[in-house]
């Protein structure tokens, strides 16, 4: 062994990594290709939110990722929403069309459904919205 | 090993680091329907006194034009049925004037004399009609008084009509010139990135910061979004549906469409979507573009001055100008059946 292979060696042994290299390398790819996802791309459903106007109840924003049912208020008498499995729907509505119901689940960003004569509206908002206004 | 951890540090600061919005948007409630207006990078206090002054200006235009709630608009027709003249604002003297031209553009397709009809419909309802929908007599016995507005003279501010039928009703253009006010609001205070969406048409100008607004066209048949366009400048984008508004009776559906030839729902459309600079023009078009159906719509786009118009036929068949074939994506998989007709 020559005086000068030593430090070449011992550079080489530095640069190779270690176990805990890796794992953090690895962690770094999870949590961009996670970051990415929950930010950017909006598939990941459970970011998703709705967004619910009406006359009586004002603005609210409610997450699609947790069930529930909400009774709101209109002119009309009350409309019934249900979320359930990062879906949002009419499922009850005192209006003579129930164009509302027939919308069915809703869960992509930008899509929605009203109930113009109970001045309800939903619209499924994501991350990254797709469109920045319906036309109908 | 501490390196690849600074390394995860700097990745993760600079994805939470994303930029806010400086999206402005805000719902109201005015006129019967929903009003999204949304302002792209304004100051957020001008955005919001420049909404506020929308809101405003929308709900005087719903109490001076509503074709059934009594006011303005209801008394100049009681005055029009009993033989009168009438005394009409200036801006009610400018819709009468612009609706006669686009009227006449269409060929009488887009009629605003015929409210006695939409009433006998049972539209003059906020929460629309529940049918039955009425005899063919009581429909054929106004028809034949064919009230049109080539009927009405306006002199110093008073309006006449030779016709007694003549019956106002602003439904096909109003929400259109509500939109082009809005708009005219917003740049009066040099909100020159917007778009006012009134219960589903919308009049977009500037961009969203780097890249055109981008509109989903909602599909006649389904929940979601059949195709879309990108927008920017100022152009308005108006869908005239059949599923708007309607009622069902005996199983068969009615919808608001009158075609003013036939005194019943126009046939053979389910939609049509039209672009065009001011919203008024594009409201109107999109009605007589609907009424004059598959066969004739491209006739009468031309007349009415409109290059870029898509309907689709009640069979969900989709025909379009090449000027709108041109800018539209279709959203859906497998796209429907299209048909380009040169005007």
């Amino acid at each position: 062994m020559t005086a000068s292979a030593i430090p070449y060696r011992s550079i080489a042994g530095a640069l190779r990594p270690t176990p805990g290299d890796i794992a953090v390398a690895l962690l770094t790819v999870v949590l961009l290709v996670g970051l990415y996802l929950h930010f950017w791309s909006g598939v990941g459903g459970e970011g998703e939110r709705a967004r619910i106007v009406s006359a009586d109840n004002g603005v609210q924003i409610v997450p699609l990722n947790e069930d529930r049912t909400l009774t709101l208020h209109g002119p009309l008498g009350d409309s019934v929403i249900e979320i359930h499995d990062g879906r949002i729907r009419f499922i009850e509505s005192p209006c003579q069309g129930k164009q509302c119901i027939h919308a069915g689940w809703l869960h992509s960003a930008g899509s929605f459904a009203a109930c113009l004569p109970n001045r309800i509206s939903i619209t499924v908002l994501g991350r990254n919205r797709h469109f920045d206004s319906i036309n109908y | 090993m501490r390196k690849a951890f600074i390394l995860v540090l700097v990745l993760l600061s600079s994805a939470c680091g994303r930029q806010e919005t400086k999206l402005h948007d805000t719902q109201l409630l005015v006129m019967g329907t929903l009003v999204n207006v949304s302002i792209w990078d304004g100051d957020d206090d001008v955005a919001a006194v420049a909404t506020a002054g929308v809101e405003q200006r929308l709900r005087e235009m719903h109490r001076d034009l509503h074709a059934w709630q009594p006011g303005p608009l209801t008394r100049v027709n009681e005055a029009l049925a009993a033989g009168k003249s009438a005394p009409v604002s200036e801006e009610a003297a400018m819709l009468i004037r612009r609706g006669s031209e686009l009227s006449r553009q269409s060929g009488g397709l887009f009629n605003p004399a015929i409210g006695d009809l939409i009433a006998l419909w049972g539209f003059h309802n906020d929460d629309g009609p529940h049918g039955p929908p009425p005899d063919a007599a009581s429909v054929r016995a106004l028809l034949a008084k064919a009230p049109a507005m080539s009927d009405l003279h306006i002199e110093d501010g008073s309006l006449r009509s030779e016709n007694p039928a003549v019956q106002l009703d602003f439904g096909g253009f109003a929400k259109g010139y509500a939109v082009d006010e809005a708009v005219r609001i917003l740049r009066e205070h040099h909100l020159n990135n917007a778009i006012v969406n009134a219960g589903g048409d919308l009049r977009a100008v500037g961009r969203h910061g780097d890249r055109p607004w981008r509109i989903g066209i909602r599909d006649p048949r389904g929940p979601g979004v059949i195709a879309s366009v990108e927008v920017e400048g100022d152009e308005s984008v108006f869908t005239s549906g059949d599923y708007e508004r309607y009622f069902e009776y005996e199983g068969k559906r009615y919808h608001h469409i009158i075609d003013p030839r036939s005194g019943f729902p126009a046939v053979g459309s389910s939609s049509v979507t039209t672009i065009s600079k001011e919203a008024i023009v594009a409201d109107a078009s999109a009605t007589a573009l609907f009424v004059a159906g598959p066969d004739a719509w491209v006739r009468t786009a031309k007349a009415m001055g409109i290059d870029q118009a898509m309907l689709i036929d009640d069979k969900g068949k989709v025909y379009m100008t090449p000027a709108m074939a041109k800018r539209i994506h279709f959203e859906v998989d497998p796209p429907p059946p299209i048909e380009v007709v040169a005007p």
